[in-house]
C-alpha cells in the first residue's frame, strides 16, 4: 500500500480522538471567559473543522482484534485495514518537523496481535526517534490496556505524555461495551504511571541527570452517553483521578453512534452540550477551586442545560453574592460568573494602583453582561444585585440566548 | 502642551523618551511624535542618542524588566502616534517597577501593553505558522509577511528548534532575512529575491502534508469560519496546506 493511502486511513481513524491534537492548546474549552485557550502550546495549523493541528496525530494501525461496541475499527465492522512501519511514522514524523508543520507525533493504535505486541512497537517509534533521530520535539504515546510494565515503562522514559484511555465512567459498562478490556487492566498502568511520574520528579530534584518520566504528565478520555452514569458520578471519577492519580488532563468526548448494536443507546444525535458542559465542570475542578459534591448533588445529578456550571452554582447561592470587585479576594474573585482566571488576576493587579471603577472593568477584559448581576465596585451595584433568583434566572436566560448556540465539538468514539 | 519630535527610528524614540524624562517636564504634559520634517513644524527635534538609549534600556532593566519586554515587543509593532503613551508608560514603570504592566486601568498602560500583546500574540502565531520548504541544494527556505516585525525573537527561535538544518527566513513585506549556518544567526536585507528550486522530496512531502490535513478535519463538522478565525486568510499564502495547485 502507498505511504499515501495509509496516511489517509490512519489520520482519518485517528480523527476522532478526543484529546486535542497538541502539547498546550485545548479547543474543548469553547466557553468564553472561562480560561485561556492556548497556553503557550504552538498550533501549527487549524483543520477544515476549525480545530488546532500541532501533532502528528495517527494510528500505527487500524487493524484491530478487539470488537467494542462504540468504536469504528472494531474486528466486526468491514473497514479497510492498513499498518505503518515503525520507521514510516518516525520518516513522516522528521519530515513534518523539519518543516515545521508540527510539535511531534500522537501517536495511538487498534490491537494487533496481542496489547504488547502493539505496545512494543509503538514504544520502538518513540525510542527510535530519540535514541536515532535525536528528536528533541513532543511525543504522546496511549498506552494500550493489558500492556506490561515494562513497555509502559519505556513509553514513559521516551515520551512527554503518555495517557490510558479510562473509555467509560464506570466497569460495569466497560465489562457490557468492551468486553475484551478490563478495569484492572487501564487502572493498573494508570497507577504505575502516576507512581513513576511522582518517583521521577523526586529523583530529579536530588539529580538533574536523573531521567524524566513522561514530564508533561498523563491525561485519559471517557465516552459519555454511551452508558448510563450520572454527570455526578462522572465529575467524582474525574476529581478522583485528578488528586490521586494525578492526571493532567481528563477528556470528554460525546458519544457518536457509527454502530448498529442493541448494547448501545439510541440518540438522535450526540450528546455534545453535555460534553460542553462536563468540560465546563472540570474547569471548575482544576482552576476553580470547587468539588464535584459542590457542583452536583445526589438530588441534582445533572449538569445544567440552561446554565454554565458556575452559574448555576452561583444562582443556588444568592447569599454569596454580591462580591466586593476592590476587595475580594482571590478565590472569591473566581465564583463570580463571567470572571476567570485571567481578569481575576487582573483584578487583583490593577486594583493596586487604584479602585478600580465600572470602566475600569471593561478595560481588563471582564465579560460584564454576566458579572454585572454578582458584584459591586466601591459599594455601588452596576444593576440591581439581590434580584430573586428565579428573576435572575430569567434575566440571565433571555440576556444570554447565545449560550446555547455555542459552538460544540463534536467528538467520536476514541481507540486503543 | 510641549512638542517634541524624533527621527523616527526605535533607537531614536528611546532616546527622545529619555532626553524628555531627564528634563523634568510633566510626562502627562508632553507630546512626542515623529518629525515630519513638514516646513511649519512645530516642536523640538531631539537628535537620536545611541548611547543614550542604551543607558535608558539599562536603567529600566533594573527597575522593571517586565517593562523592557514589553517596550520589545512594541517596537515589533512599529506603530506610529501612540509614542506620547510610551513615554508615559516608561515614566509609570520607573515609578512603579515590575507592576506597571497590572495598571491596565491606566490609558497610556492599557494601549502600550495592548500594542506589545499583539506583537507577541502574532509571533507566537508565527512560531506555528512559518513553513520551510527544502532547495535543491538542501538548504531550507521559510517565507512571510507578518503585520509586525518579528523576524528577530523568531529566527532565535528557530535556531534552538531547527538546529541542525541550515535555513533562510525571509520577511518578503520588509525585504529582510534571517540566515542560519548551524552555529550563528545572521540578519540582513535582500534587494532582490527569486524563489529557488525546491528539492525533489520537498514536492513529496507538501503532497504527504496536504493529504493529513484533509483527512484530519472531522468531515460532518467542517467549519471554515472557525478556521479562518483561528488562522486569517491574510497567512495562507505560505501555507503549503492551503495550496490546491501546485504552483505558488
Ligand atoms: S476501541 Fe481500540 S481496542 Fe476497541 S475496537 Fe476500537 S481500536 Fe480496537
Amino acid at each position: 500500500m502507498e505511504l499515501q493511502q495509509k496516511i489517509t486511513i490512519l489520520s482519518g481513524a485517528a480523527r476522532y480522538d478526543a484529546s486535542c491534537a497538541s502539547s498546550g492548546c485545548s479547543n474543548d474549552t469553547p466557553q468564553r471567559g472561562m480560561g485561556n485557550t492556548s497556553q503557550g502550546g504552538i498550533c501549527h495549523s487549524w483543520s477544515d473543522d476549525g480545530r488546532c493541528i500541532s501533532l502528528l496525530k495517527i494510528l500505527l494501525s487500524n487493524d484491530c482484534r478487539y470488537d467494542c461496541a462504540y468504536c469504528v475499527n472494531r474486528s466486526s465492522n468491514p473497514v479497510q485495514r492498513a499498518s505503518f512501519t515503525a520507521r514510516e511514522v518516525v520518516d513522516l514524523t522528521m519530515e513534518f518537523y523539519r518543516r515545521n508543520y508540527i510539535e511531534g507525533l500522537f501517536l495511538s493504535s487498534a490491537v494487533r496481535e496481542s496489547p504488547d505486541h502493539t505496545m512494543e512497537e509503538m514504544v520502538q517509534v518513540a525510542e527510535i526517534l530519540r535514541n536515532e533521530e535525536r528528536f528533541g520535539g513532543y511525543i504522546h504515546l496511549k498506552i494500550i490496556p493489558g500492556s506490561s510494565s515494562d513497555l509502559v515503562r519505556r513509553a514513559g522514559l521516551a515520551a512527554d505524555r503518555i495517557s490510558v484511555n479510562i473509555e467509560l465512567p464506570s466497569g460495569e459498562s466497560l465489562k457490557r461495551l468492551a468486553p475484551q478490556k478490563r478495569k484492572e487492566s487501564i487502572l493498573a498502568p494508570m497507577k504505575f504511571i502516576g507512581s513513576e511520574i511522582g518517583t521521577s520528579l523526586v529523583e530529579r530534584r536530588k539529580s538533574r541527570k536523573a531521567p524524566r518520566f513522561a514530564p508533561a504528565g498523563q491525561s485519559t478520555q471517557m465516552i459519555i452517553g454511551a452508558s448510563p452514569e450520572t454527570d455526578l458520578q462522572i465529575l467524582k471519577l474525574s476529581q478522583g483521578l485528578y488528586s490521586r492519580m494525578n492526571l493532567k488532563r481528563v477528556y470528554y468526548s460525546a458519544f457518536v453512534p457509527v454502530n448498529d448494536d442493541n448494547r448501545l443507546p439510541v440518540l438522535s444525535s450526540p450528546p455534545l452540550l453535555r460534553e460542553h458542559r462536563l468540560y465546563q465542570a472540570d474547569w471548575l475542578l482544576r482552576f476553580y477551586g470547587f468539588s464535584a459534591e459542590e457542583i452536583l448533588s445526589d438530588d441534582a445529578p445533572n449538569l445544567d442545560e440552561s446554565f454554565d456550571p458556575k452559574t448555576a452554582w452561583a444562582l443556588r447561592h444568592p447569599e454569596f453574592y454580591p462580591v466586593e470587585i476592590n476587595r475580594a479576594d482571590y478565590a472569591t474573585l473566581l465564583r463570580v460568573p463571567g470572571i476567570g482566571v485571567t481578569s481575576a488576576k487582573r483584578i487583583i493587579a490593577a486594583r493596586r494602583f487604584a479602585p478600580i471603577t465600572p470602566e475600569g472593568m471593561k478595560k481588563i477584559g471582564v465579560v460584564m453582561k454576566r458579572a454585572k448581576y454578582f458584584i459591586i465596585c466601591s459599594g455601588r451595584p452596576f444593576e440591581k444585585t439581590g434580584q430573586q433568583p428565579a428573576r435572575l434566572r430569567q434575566t440571565l436566560l433571555l440576556g444570554d440566548g447565545s449560550e446555547l448556540a455555542a459552538p460544540r465539538q463534536l467528538v467520536l468514539p476514541g481507540m486503543g | 502642551m510641549k512638542k517634541y519630535l524624533y527621527d523616527g527610528t526605535p533607537e531614536g524614540l528611546v532616546s527622545a523618551i529619555s532626553s524628555i524624562l531627564e528634563s523634568g517636564d510633566d510626562p502627562q504634559q508632553v507630546f512626542l511624535g515623529v518629525r515630519k520634517d513638514t516646513l511649519f513644524e512645530e516642536g523640538l527635534f531631539l537628535r537620536n542618542d545611541s548611547a543614550k538609549a542604551e543607558a535608558l534600556f539599562e536603567r529600566l532593566r533594573l527597575r522593571a524588566p517586565d517593562a523592557v519586554h514589553t517596550l520589545w515587543y512594541f517596537m515589533m509593532a512599529e506603530t506610529e502616534d501612540i509614542e506620547s503613551s510610551l513615554m508615559r508608560y516608561v515614566a509609570l514603570a520607573f515609578e512603579h517597577g515590575n507592576q506597571v504592566n497590572g495598571y491596565l486601568t491606566h490609558p497610556d498602560v492599557k494601549a502600550v501593553v495592548g500594542t506589545a500583546r499583539k506583537a507577541g500574540r502574532e509571533l507566537h502565531r508565527m512560531k506555528g505558522l512559518l513553513r520551510f520548504e527544502q532547495l535543491r541544494d538542501g538548504t531550507w527556505l521559510a517565507r512571510m509577511e507578518p503585520d509586525h516585525n518579528v523576524i528577530q525573537p523568531l529566527a532565535h527561535h528557530f535556531s534552538r528548534r531547527l538546529r541542525g538544518q541550515e535555513w533562510f527566513i525571509y520577511d518578503v513585506r520588509r525585504r529582510s532575512a534571517a540566515h542560519w549556518d548551524g552555529g550563528v544567526i545572521s540578519f540582513g536585507t535582500v534587494e532582490q529575491f527569486s524563489r529557488p528550486e525546491l528539492s525533489e522530496e520537498e514536492k513529496v512531502m507538501q503532497q504527504m502534508w496536504q493529504t493529513f490535513f484533509k483527512t484530519i478535519a472531522i468531515p460532518e463538522r467542517k467549519n471554515p469560519r472557525l478556521q479562518k478565525s483561528n488562522m486569517p486568510a491574510k497567512y495562507w499564502t505560505y501555507l503549503i496546506e492551503k495550496q490546491d495547485g501546485q504552483n505558488r
